[in-house]
């Protein structure tokens, strides 16, 4: 290599270099979705609405035969749906945000709801839904779905789709083995005895078949066994963790959780520690009897042929509880129409795009439940039983808890996953001390 | 004396000039230049990216000297750039000098294959290698269990999970090897003839010969390797979220969450100023010690 050549390759090199205080981007892809409009209208007359969310691919179907019937009944008004189809969603609408120009109506999952609220980023919808020309009846929901969109008691947003946490089964495992299918009214030692039956290891000591598939240390998840503990992981102000989240109801959590991959052996362990354990697959190739986990990848377990699916209530422990996972919609501070918005959202989560969603996801509107047949099928109704069992979230009483206790509480998860010996009393206290110096750092 | 107007051609042709690259500098300034000096203002405040930010001078790079997840950010990429560089450069040479043989057959297709791995997306293949690292059902361990070892749980034991990564990250070595067998085919061939008649071996010329012709190449891939380890990110952003127990977490993917997850902008502009600064001092060093082992062609030794 001569000098010269050695030069051309440090001027290419410098780029690089620099490139080190850019902070990287995990690739964003937006694509501008405009639906047909169906009548011609004057260009002038035309409000264009936008619609941000983070749903990507076959998820964007029900997004636009919704917006499809809306522009069919309100001509004047042209919706465009802003997709981002990667993790950078709430990334990206903060850089629209900080830039000034968000779309007019947002999407927002349950536990970036008091971020963006506490910050002024949504407007507060009670007088739009009390309205006189176009008001919302908030009686027609099913219980439960509109309290994530609150914030200090005011409404922000409102439910576009939602899951509750339940017991998935294998009949065919369950009948094998001759064991009864779990009944509402079930509790912790009744899910341990059956997961215990169903699990059977070979000669060699190698397991066969689990009884149970858990999610690993997938913290929101998590506060299931914490709520049914009868536990809290932080103070109803807000402001503390000692006590709560190393209270002894959430060390009976921890503990039981931690017993059923180590002691009791019927969990298999996480082959990956994502989010969401996503890399076991056990219960779906007919190795795990049951699977904790909420709605989302209900469709594909109903065409998988090595399944013949039953859903389970929640178990329950000291108290008979459950979570909810929820998107919804809301309103920019910085729409510029807000009174078009609240047409196209009050009729999106309303019974007209119910009807649509059903085919989707569970629907939030109690009479199309009803009507559809969901809230009397033996699957679809456990899970809509399960919204009369809500506990709060944690984030509820936070706009913090994602920096603060949720790293801490990971990372007690991960520890007892790992280490069978582990000292789960030690390890939360410790996680309230994290939790506690993060969150006095950050509390204006 | 020789044109009346020496300053005005001058001015114009200088004008021309940056007429010619101003695309590329609009896009300097605009992409890069601009948001690199903003960073550095943000990183000097606090700011959510939804209330104004609110200017609190050093604090940010105070925190992170309490920052336990940011030493360990710091002790994961450096115990990673100690396993990598070495076995990039020297795994790279060993490809190259076996990509080399100019008259072996199929030799072509066996570069393009070796080199393939750098063209695919980088979260494609750590998919796949997610798949190959499954403790159950992966091919790796199903391999050792035909040896009769019990596999470890790779991406999932904290013990495991860097070594991992390390062994993905072979897969790119094509790249590094290309940039040999440039420096290996500028290696005139009558040294090597000469070197033949005064009667060395394979070996000798090897040392003798290659070796410090080939330096300028090993230090423009040693520098390239060290400031890529110190960005790493798609391999553990994608396999491992930086986990088991922070045992993958690099510096760029704390950054990175403390930006974009966490959307701690002040803390995440000062994260990436450190970045900066380690990666140039880095850099300086590995430059400065060039002087002591990299032969350039033309000086006398």
């Amino acid at each position: 290599m001569t000098k010269q050549t050695v030069l051309i390759l440090w001027a290419a090199l410098c780029g690089l270099l620099l490139s080190g205080c850019v902070a990287t981007e995990g690739g964003l892809v937006q694509t501008v979705v405009v639906t047909a409009t169906p009548t011609a209208q004057p260009e002038g007359a035309k409000i264009v609405l936008r619609v941000g969310t983070g749903d990507s691919g076959e998820g964007l179907s029900p997004h636009l035969r919704i917006i499809e019937q809306f522009e069919a009944e309100n001509p004047d008004i042209q919706v465009q749906l802003e997709p981002v189809g990667s993790g950078d969603y709430y990334a990206r609408i903060l850089t629209q945000i900080a830039a000034g120009d968000p779309p007019d109506l947002l999407q927002i999952g349950d536990d970036a709801v008091p971020m963006f609220v506490d910050k002024g980023a949504f407007l507060p919808l009670d007088d739009f839904i009390a309205s006189e020309q176009y008001p919302l009846d908030t009686s027609i929901y099913l219980p439960g779905v509109m309290a994530p969109g609150q914030w200090n008691d005011a409404q922000y947003l409102l439910p576009k789709d939602f899951s509750p946490l339940a017991i998935y089964y294998n009949k065919k495992l369950f009948d094998a083995a001759g064991v009864a299918y779990p009944q509402e009214g079930w509790r912790w030692e009744d899910l341990l005895a059956t997961a215990q039956q169903l699990t059977r290891t070979s000669a060699d000591g190698t397991v066969e078949q689990w009884g149970i598939q858990l999610p690993g240390p997938w913290t929101t998840g998590f506060e299931y066994w914490v709520a049914a503990a009868g536990g809290q992981l932080i103070d109803a102000e807000g402001t503390t963790f000692a006590g709560y989240l190393d209270s002894p109801e959430v060390q009976r959590a921890v503990q039981f959780y931690a017993d059923l991959y180590h002691k009791y052996g019927v969990a298999p362990l996480p082959a990956d520690m994502n989010a969401f354990g996503g890399g076991n697959s056990e219960f779906d190739n007919g190795k795990a009897a049951m699977r904790l986990f909420g709605r989302w990848p209900q469709a594909g377990m109903l065409q998988n042929p090595n399944l013949e699916l039953g859903v389970a209530p929640l178990p329950a422990g000291a108290e008979r509880a459950g979570v909810l996972f929820w998107g919804g919609f809301g309103i920019s501070a910085l729409s510029e129409q807000p009174e078009a918005a609240w047409r196209f959202l009050r009729y999106y989560v309303g019974a007209q795009g119910a009807e649509v969603w059903k085919d989707w996801a569970l629907p939030s509107v109690a009479s199309v439940a009803e009507s559809s047949g969901l809230a009397a099928d033996p699957i679809e109704g456990v899970w809509l039983a399960e919204l009369n069992h809500l506990a709060d979230r944690a984030y509820v009483f936070t706009p913090f808890w994602g920096q603060t206790a949720d790293p801490a509480l990971r990372r007690v998860l991960e520890s007892v996953i790992l280490d069978p010996t582990a000292d789960v009393a030690a390890l939360l206290a410790t996680a309230a001390q994290d939790a506690q110096t993060a969150l006095d750092d950050l509390r204006p | 004396m020789q044109h009346p107007h020496p300053g005005r051609a001058r001015r114009r042709e200088a004008v021309t000039f940056y007429l010619l690259i101003s695309p590329w500098l609009v896009g300097l300034l605009t992409f890069t230049l601009i948001p690199i000096a903003v960073s550095l203002g943000i990183s000097f405040t606090r700011w959510d990216m939804l209330s104004p930010p609110e200017l609190v001078g050093l604090r940010n790079y105070a925190r992170l000297l309490d920052d336990r997840l940011f030493w360990q950010s710091l002790t994961v990429t450096a115990r990673y750039t100690l396993m990598y560089v070495p076995t990039e450069l020297v795994g790279g040479l060993l490809l190259a000098l076996l990509m080399n043989q100019v008259d072996a057959r199929g030799i072509r297709l066996l570069r393009t294959l070796y080199y393939m791995p750098s063209v695919l997306s980088g979260v494609a293949f750590v998919v796949v290698w997610m798949w190959l690292f499954h403790p159950e059902a992966g091919l790796i361990n199903a391999g050792l269990a035909q040896l009769g070892v019990q596999g470890p749980r790779w991406l999932a034991d904290p013990h495991t999970a860097l070594t991992a990564l390390w062994m993905m990250s072979l897969w790119g070595l094509g790249r590094t090897a290309v940039i040999y067998l440039a420096g290996l085919r500028g290696i005139p061939r009558e040294l090597y003839e000469a070197a033949a008649m005064d009667g060395a071996g394979a070996w000798r010329s090897f040392v003798g010969l290659t070796l410090p012709l080939l330096t300028p190449t090993i230090f423009f891939n040693l520098v390239l390797s060290v400031i890529a380890t110190f960005q790493t990110f798609t391999s553990a952003f994608v396999a491992t979220n930086g986990g088991p127990l922070d045992a993958t977490l690099f510096l760029v993917l704390y950054l990175y969450r403390k930006a974009f997850q966490e959307f701690q902008m002040g803390y995440a502009s000062a994260l990436a100023w450190v970045l900066f600064a380690l990666i140039l001092a880095f850099t300086l060093l590995v430059v400065r010690s060039g002087r002591w082992w990299v032969y350039y062609e033309g000086e006398t030794p």
